[in-house]
């Protein structure tokens, strides 16, 4: 069609044609956004149902949770296909990231996850865990006896605990200058703006409260622990604390910026083979104990996968050289002697007082009890403002 | 026939400009949810009406209809995305702020008229939101410092080098903002070269005085983190200045010489009132994002120097409270936007770029 | 006295010339610390005491996958959204610079506003409306946030960069017998590629950059900069050191390629030019 070209005043014209592609098409395009939108909505979008078990899994752990052999044997023995991640890097933010979706009803991608156990029993309470069927996991009976059957999942049916660990005090020699033992000796000014402390709350506070005297067991209204909060808060206002770390207290300690800090048992027993003035210990007055474990997640269809690895990992053989690598005490039974049987390095873990804690180290040690919603809001509130979020 | 349609598309501009607010308001109505079921049906017809009205306006128009009508066009899609992600959001943050969570993990918080989360927000949080504005202010200030020498130089003494030189300034800042920011980290490590040279200069003193370093160290304290904020907002200064700078007449300069006889009486009275509009676009584009920032607080800060970026994440994405958390975001909004709007009425929004 | 400003002038002189010296070095102190300790040989978690020299780091940059991979991502969501952006952008920036229409100051204003708010209220807002509406946080949601930044930035710079040019050639391309969108394609669009391409080149450079607007909308998307955050709370690999100086290096040559490219462009139009003569 021809197109008559007039040469209007104001400069070039815009022809009919071109006036409709460009206004009509794209203005409807515009507009069928928020259909797609309000579509996306409702749907049930996010990576759905895996459509019965797909000889497949995917396992979102911690960082360096895991040695280097284990996912690939995994798969060479079963042939189930283990995509194994480590974006978990803090239990509160995991949790905000999925929550949208789960409590919408909405599968995420992994089946499993391994949250910090107040975390797991928070899963299990609002129904984001599925039973696993234990019976078909006969490794399960591996599981270390003090382990078993908590308070929140008293059928040990939800969960079966990945790692577990101690949290104390690590510090470097070098700069204290003096041996450590006890809680009372962070709050040393001689240390100030040199201490560091985790913002894990339950294992700063933990180790505060029983510096108190308290018994962890017994805390159950933020009343119980405000004594502890407010040591805290005070050391903070007087510049003895320097930062509030995750797992990035290590190289601090290292290169002596902390002086001592609240440590997980595993992170210090790496460090301390490459640079022995640090150490680490459970403090007089008591350490807490506390674990990772491994949720099968709601909404996930690959159950025999899932009991697959549970009975994999439970194998003492599978976990020994999975402690070797992480140096984190094991759930399951009769990894001492497996670590024995592996010869070097490993043998030498088999003594280590970390791995094994004598009896006088168990003893000293305490882990807390399931906190209600509105507790642990308040004891989240007052932490959050003293780490100054 | 064509007398009544002209008389009908008289004023083609109202029409365009018409349908494009019909379309922007009734995107962010369906996006900000004010619109459900039956109404959300009707809304959509209404747009859909609109389009159709447009699209036939421009079709029995005349060419200058269309002409008139042209930019509209052009303008809708994007204009519809910014009001569906920009708008909406808003307006769904400003819904957030005013609503209340029944228990903890209370996904979607109802609307209630909450205007306690504001007063939390302000009473709570006062310090962060001080430390904010502080911290950007003076890491505004420190930008200019820094900043206008260069642009200076670049603008006056660049020559045929310029476009190199303002590269130059660019390029630093293709690499990740993290990643400088932790690098800042070895920078003022305890170990690092710059404490390592202030010791030996004896300078801790002096340091310790000012409440610049803190028990010996220079990382984790608020001046870390206003360096961190001023490194990272500076190009932000840099170029705005050179813009105006560069676009001063030489011989002004000249000029000004031959009359203050003075190279800094010139500079004072000619060139530094030239460059204001730079000055301003600049410290508004480093004081906006610097008050929101969260990075450099966390990576070179103590739990002393959060600020009001750390609270809003923290609230956000750990403590899940949405309302609190959109309370303060807005707070931080609504006295940003204000100070951009009384720039924008004294300035002009074409000297930002 | 004359010799006396002379001197007092040499001294402003150098003072400002230094003072711009030491921006400069200002400016380039982190840089060198990123691309020296890519050769370092950290013993503990973090890259931030000095080992000792090693060349294994840039021999396997790629040795971390989640790093990797996500950059793979980062360059995935940057890819898309720069496309759709610049769309969106260059519309807007011609509506604007060739048009006078009522509502241009508003749109101006409009346009300038995601610009200059803080990017956690962006972040959060926009999250705040996925959540609100249920929309699963996510790549697409990410994109769409990358967009919406964009789509200003482009316009803005774009509209800077187009404003004095000539309409009047697309009328003279009709005058000699194009079609307006012929005139549009072959006369318009040619010159103002530059001014688009550049901007399309800072945005896509933006969104790889981009943290606190894809912190708060990826949901368990990982992109380059959520997952140097996430590492920096565990470890620091020298890998981070080594992408980080390839992305450096790499955006240098463009840009130097892009300088080159434009000074002989400029050479042979001035060739031209004295030849016509």
């Amino acid at each position: 069609m021809a197109m008559k070209k007039r040469i209007t005043s104001q400069g070039t014209p815009v022809s009919r044609r071109e006036f409709l592609i460009k206004s009509g098409i794209v203005g409807a395009g515009a507009l069928s956004l928020p259909a797609l939108l309000a579509a996306c909505g409702g749907g049930d979008g996010g990576d759905g149902g895996n459509g019965g078990d797909s000889k497949s899994l995917m396992f979102e752990n911690w960082p360096l949770y895991i040695d280097e052999e284990t996912v690939a044997a995994f798969t060479a023995a079963t042939g189930i296909n283990l995509k194994y991640t480590e974006a978990y890097n803090d239990n509160n933010e995991y949790f905000a990231k999925v929550q949208p979706s789960l409590s919408a009803g909405k599968n995420i991608e992994p089946d499993i996850v391994a949250p910090t156990f107040w975390m797991a029993a928070r899963w299990i309470q609002l129904g984001w865990a599925q039973k696993i069927n234990m019976a078909n996991i006969p490794n399960s009976k591996n599981l270390r006896d003090d382990l078993a059957n908590p308070s929140w999942d008293a059928n040990n049916e939800y969960q079966m605990p990945w790692q577990t660990g101690i949290a104390g005090i690590a510090y470097n020699i070098k700069t204290t200058g003096r041996e450590l033992k006890s809680v009372a000796d962070i709050f040393d000014p001689a240390f100030k703006g040199k201490i560091g402390m985790l913002t894990e709350m339950r294992d700063t506070l933990g180790l505060v409260l029983m510096g108190e005297g308290k018994k962890l067991s017994d805390i159950t209204t933020y009343d119980d622990a405000v004594i502890g909060f407010d040591k805290i808060e005070k050391a903070k206002s007087d510049g003895q604390i320097r930062a509030f770390t995750g797992n990035d207290y290590t190289d601090d300690l290292s290169s002596g910026n902390f002086a001592a800090c609240v440590a997980w048992s595993g992170d210090v027993l790496q460090l301390s083979k490459d640079n022995p003035d640090v150490r680490f210990y459970v403090p007089e007055e008591g350490g807490t104990s506390w674990y990772d474990t491994m949720l099968w997640v709601a909404g996930s269809e690959n159950g025999t996968s899932v009991e697959k690895w549970l009975d994999y990992v439970y194998d003492p053989a599978n976990a020994a050289r999975i402690t070797a690598s992480v140096q984190y005490i094991s759930p399951v039974k009769g990894v001492q002697d497996e670590l024995v049987k592996l010869g070097g390095d490993a043998a030498k873990l088999a003594e280590d007082q970390l791995l094994f804690p004598d009896s006088s180290t168990i003893a000293r040690l305490q882990s807390w009890g399931a906190l209600s919603e509105d507790e642990e809001a308040k004891f989240d509130e007052r932490f959050a403002a003293i780490t100054g979020a | 026939m064509t007398h009544a349609q002209t008389r009908f598309t008289s004023r083609p501009e109202w029409v365009g400009l018409g349908v494009m607010v019909v379309l922007a308001v009734g995107v962010v109505s369906l996006g900000a949810g004010w619109v459900t079921g039956i109404t959300r049906i009707i809304a959509l017809a209404v747009m859909l009406v609109s389009v159709v009205g447009l699209v036939w306006t421009a079709f029995v128009g005349g060419l200058e209809t269309r002409r008139a009508l042209a930019p509209y066009g052009l303008l809708k899609p994007g204009i519809l995305w910014l009001s569906l992600f920009f708008l909406a959001p808003l307006w769904s943050m400003l819904q957030m702020s005013l609503s209340s969570k029944k228990s903890r993990f209370d996904f979607s918080p109802s609307f209630t008229w909450e205007f306690g989360n504001y007063a939390t927000a302000l009473t709570d949080f006062g310090p962060q939101f001080s430390r904010s504005f502080g911290y950007a202010a003076i890491a505004t200030i420190l930008t200019l410092l820094i900043g206008y020498p260069l642009a200076y130089v670049i603008a006056f003494r660049g020559g045929k080098y310029r476009t190199i030189l303002l590269g130059l300034v660019a390029v630093p800042f293709f690499t990740s903002y993290l990643i400088r920011t932790l690098a800042w980290q070895n920078l003022l490590a305890d170990s690092g070269p710059v404490v390592s040279l202030l010791n030996t200069l004896r300078l801790e003193g002096v340091l310790e005085f000012l409440h610049i370093m803190d028990n010996g160290r220079l990382v984790n304290t608020p001046a870390a983190v206003i360096g961190g904020l001023t490194y990272n907002f500076l190009p932000f200064m840099i170029l705005p200045l050179y813009v105006s700078l560069e676009k001063i007449d030489i011989r002004l300069v000249d000029a000004a010489m031959d009359l203050y006889t003075t190279a800094s009486g010139a500079f004072r009275r000619v060139v530094l009132p030239l460059s204001l509009p730079g000055v301003f676009a600049g410290s508004l584009l480093v004081f906006i994002p610097a008050a929101g920032d969260f990075v450099n607080a966390q990576f070179l800060g103590s739990p002393s120097t959060t600020m009001v970026g750390n609270s809003i994440q923290n609230q956000f994405l750990r403590e899940l409270n949405y309302p609190l958390a959109s309370a303060m975001s807005f707070v931080l909004m609504t006295v940003i936007t204000a100070s951009v709007l009384v720039y924008a009425k004294f300035m002009g929004t074409d000297d930002l770029v | 006295m004359s010799s006396a400003m002379g001197t007092r002038q040499k001294v402003g002189r150098r003072l400002i010339n230094s003072a711009a010296v030491l921006g400069l070095v200002y400016l380039f102190a982190p840089i060198a610390v990123i691309v020296l300790f890519s050769f370092n040989r950290p013993k503990g978690k973090f890259n931030i005491v000095w080992q000792g020299f090693t060349l294994d780091n840039w021999a396997h940059p790629f040795s971390e996958p989640e790093f990797t991979d996500a950059l793979l991502v980062s360059l995935r969501v940057a890819g898309l959204a720069t496309i759709c952006a610049t769309i969106l952008g260059t519309l807007i920036a011609l509506a604007l610079s060739r048009y006078r229409f009522k509502g241009s100051g508003a749109v101006n204003l409009f346009l300038v506003l995601p610009l200059t708010s803080p990017e956690i209220v962006l972040g959060s807002s926009l999250a705040t409306l996925f959540l609100a509406r249920g929309v699963e946080r996510g790549f697409l949601t990410v994109v769409i946030a990358h967009i919406m930044f964009q789509v200003s930035f482009v316009a803005v710079t774009l509209r800077a960069r187009i404003r004095g040019f000539d309409w009047t050639l697309e009328q003279a391309a009709m005058d000699l017998g194009a079609t307006p969108q012929r005139a549009f394609w072959k006369v318009t669009f040619p010159l103002i590629l530059p001014g688009i391409l550049a901007a399309a080149l800072l945005s896509f450079a933006l969104s790889i950059d981009d943290f606190i607007i894809t912190f708060f909308n990826a949901g368990s998307l990982v992109t380059f900069p959520l997952q140097v955050f996430g590492a920096s709370r565990v470890a620091i690999p020298p890998q981070l050191n080594v992408l980080a100086s390839m992305l450096l290096f790499g955006s240098i040559a463009i840009m130097v390629g892009g300088l080159i490219i434009e000074s002989r462009k400029q050479r042979l139009a001035h060739g031209k030019k004295l030849a016509r003569r």
